[in-house]
């Protein structure tokens, strides 16, 4: 009687956590669509040849690629979508070698100040970035690094608060024993060695999460972007420049365009992402879970 | 092939925790020594100073009469197999054994010369391309070995090699050691918490606790002759018995009196006494499990009761308990008991033991020192 009191509760658990899963799941599902509305949207619009302003419906009625065709042949797109491109790949490489040098040195390092140190870059990093957007200001004018010379001036910004973003990488590199470093040091290698033979390659997710967040920051950004390239279209990125064709004046002539400027600069990162995804998951979990 | 000489050599941590104190010792050309003590007795922290993977905070260490204190590890030409393998994960194992060779820039074709003959000696030609995950921790561990044996360094270092392995593969790893010993005829220094490994491995134990050697010595030296009470527990399994007694002098002869029954001090032990003019009075009598012999009720024999019997196979281990509550273990031989004996050897069975005088040991309660040093 025991056993089948047993197997009937379990079938009846059973049941309900598949109910269960399936109204998550349904849920999921719901939340997903209304999260990827906008984005269909914009897509769409980006090939809608009929009106170049924004209209009450989605689907278009006369489609083609002739707001791609209008964006690409206009230079200050250009100008901006390379701008874009140059600040987000410095930052990515420069950011990248801050970081993971930064990390393998709080990590594998003990020196005096180390746990000051890193508590000081803790409680910075509580503090808004935006703190510091005016001082900013002054410097980068100061050093002729604003306006038409933004791009460098947005390259320092990203780059030299880089280090204070070491914990999900020192959390990861943590997880590595670190007699796999001695094992190598005694094996004849160098610090530098043991850096990029032993512990990169074994911590790939991590660093591909870093070359990730590095590239994806500068690229979206617009508040520091804005500030520093001052309305000069030489020095600014593509949100601050293509934001301009919202305004009052210019939406009922660019909307479309601006849709088609959207999905361009979608493109570099959500193919980024398709190809390393795994890498992503790995790097976020690994050091936030096992650091 | 070198020497290691280790001069007032120290090492404190912050807070002047101080791991080891004054640690002088020479290890010989190709001689095999061994670390062995306690956990957190400097063992691990003496054998990382040697490798460089440790700064040393005073003395001086030297290899081949060299002064390496300030050396990088791959600067002193030493070897050395980590307890936990330390295998690089994301390289196969032959890429593993030819790590240190590659970093030296040795040709291609001597690479694989090395590898596959270090290979060969520790047959693991098999599984050269694998990932270490795909080996089991006796094939990890021998790679681990194959990886230092490659580089023909001066010293190979070896931290708890074989802790890591369960008991059957431990006792096989031992053995092969030993060969692989006699095959590089290096020096080698060892470390482990096993005494059975460190009698069995070294041609000198050097045993240590809390940051301090308490005795150098070949495995029979310490064995047969502990300088204090802690390498006389240390050294032996199961551990040697310590009974509270007294020493007395009679017509020039020793004796002592555990548990109220006199036992005469004979043979070179007595003489061994005599000879220090040893004095009388409280000592701690040390006796292994071993040399003590179950008997029958007599003038020289200690009456026990039995509290449990371990069958060892080859041998028993007898823990029983004196008349005053003392606790003693006995060891005996299954081969030397007749089948009605052992039928009687249960718990609460009432047994004799008794000792002779060349098989004790006598240490000063205070210092804990041996009195025949």
């Amino acid at each position: 009687m025991n056993e089948k009191k047993k197997i009937r509760r379990h079938m009846g658990l059973r049941a309900s956590s598949a109910i269960s899963n399936s109204v998550i799941h349904v849920l999921l599902v719901i939340i997903s669509i209304i999260w990827l509305i906008p984005f269909v949207c914009i897509v769409l619009q980006s090939f809608r040849l009929e009106l170049s302003g924004p209209v009450g419906y989605v689907i278009p009625k006369k489609w083609g690629f002739d707001n791609y065709v209008a964006l690409l042949g206009r230079s200050d797109f250009r100008q901006w979508y390379i701008n874009t491109f140059i600040i987000a790949l410095v930052n990515a490489a420069l950011q990248t070698v801050i970081v993971l040098c930064m990390s393998y040195a709080l990590s594998r390092f003990r020196f005096k100040m180390r746990g000051a140190l890193m508590r000081l870059m803790m409680v910075l990093g509580l503090f808004p970035g935006m703190l510091t957007m005016i001082i900013l200001y002054r410097v980068l004018k100061d050093l002729g690094l604003t306006e038409a010379n933004a791009v460098p001036g947005l390259i320092l910004v990203y780059v030299a608060s880089s280090g204070m973003g070491y914990y999900v990488s020192k959390g990861f590199f943590d997880t590595i024993p670190k007699s796999l470093d001695e094992a190598a040091r005694v094996d004849g290698a160098t610090r530098m060695q043991v850096l990029f033979k032993i512990i990169l390659p074994l911590a790939k997710p991590i660093v591909i999460y870093t070359i990730l967040t590095a590239f994806m920051a500068p690229w979206g950004d617009y508040v520091f972007a804005r500030y520093i390239s001052f309305e000069n279209p030489v020095g600014m990125n593509v949100a601050v420049g293509m934001y301009k064709w919202l305004t009052l004046d210019q939406i009922s002539s660019n909307y479309t365009m601006f849709c088609a400027g959207g999905v361009i600069v979608a493109i570099p990162v959500t193919i980024l992402f398709l190809c390393l995804q795994r890498y992503y998951v790995e790097g976020v979990t690994g050091g936030a879970v096992k650091g | 092939m070198a020497s290691v000489k280790l001069t007032n050599v120290k090492k404190i941590y912050d807070k002047n925790v101080v791991a080891v104190h004054d640690f002088n010792l020479e290890i010989h050309d190709k001689e095999f020594v061994v670390f062995v003590g306690p956990s957190g007795c400097g063992k691990s922290t003496t054998l990382r100073m040697i490798a460089g993977l440790e700064e040393i905070s005073d003395g001086t260490i030297e290899i081949d009469g060299e002064v390496v204190n300030d050396l990088q590890p791959k600067d002193r030409n030493i070897a050395m197999v980590f307890q936990n393998y330390a295998l690089y994960p994301h390289m196969t194992v032959y890429e593993n054994i030819a790590f240190s060779l590659r970093l030296q820039k040795v040709p291609e074709d001597e690479i694989y010369d090395r590898v596959t003959r270090a290979a060969e000696i520790l047959g693991i030609t098999d599984y050269l391309m694998r990932k270490p995950r795909a080996l089991s921790g006796g094939q990890r561990q021998r790679v681990a070995i194959g990886r230092a044996m490659v580089r023909d360094s001066k010293v190979f270092l070896m931290d708890e090699p074989l802790s890591n392995l369960d008991a059957k593969l431990r006792n096989q790893m031992r053995a092969e050691i030993i060969l692989l010993r006699q095959k590089l005829d290096t020096t080698f220094v060892y470390v482990t918490h096993d005494q059975t490994e460190a009698m069995t491995l070294g041609d000198r134990i050097v045993i240590m606790k809390d940051g301090y050697i308490q005795q150098v010595g070949t495995p029979t030296e310490v064995f047969e002759m502990p300088k204090n009470l802690f390498v006389a527990g240390f050294i032996g399994a199961p551990q040697m018995n310590f009974i509270e007694t007294e020493l007395t002098v009679e017509n020039g002869s020793y004796y002592v009196k555990p548990f109220g029954v006199k036992l005469p001090v004979d043979g070179e032990k007595g003489t061994a006494l005599k000879a220090k003019q040893a004095k009388t009075g409280r000592i701690t009598l040390g006796v292994r499990p071993e040399h003590i012999t179950l008997t029958q009720a007599g003038a020289n024999a200690i009456p026990c009761t039995l509290e449990v019997n371990e069958m060892m196979g080859s041998e028993l281990h007898l823990h029983v308990y004196t008349e005053d509550g003392t606790r003693l273990v006995v060891r005996v031989p299954t081969v030397s008991l007749d089948a009605e004996t052992r039928k009687g050897l249960v718990a609460g069975a009432k047994v004799h033991i008794t000792f002779e005088g060349k098989v004790m040991h006598f240490f000063d309660p205070e210092s804990t020192e041996n009195l025949l040093n």
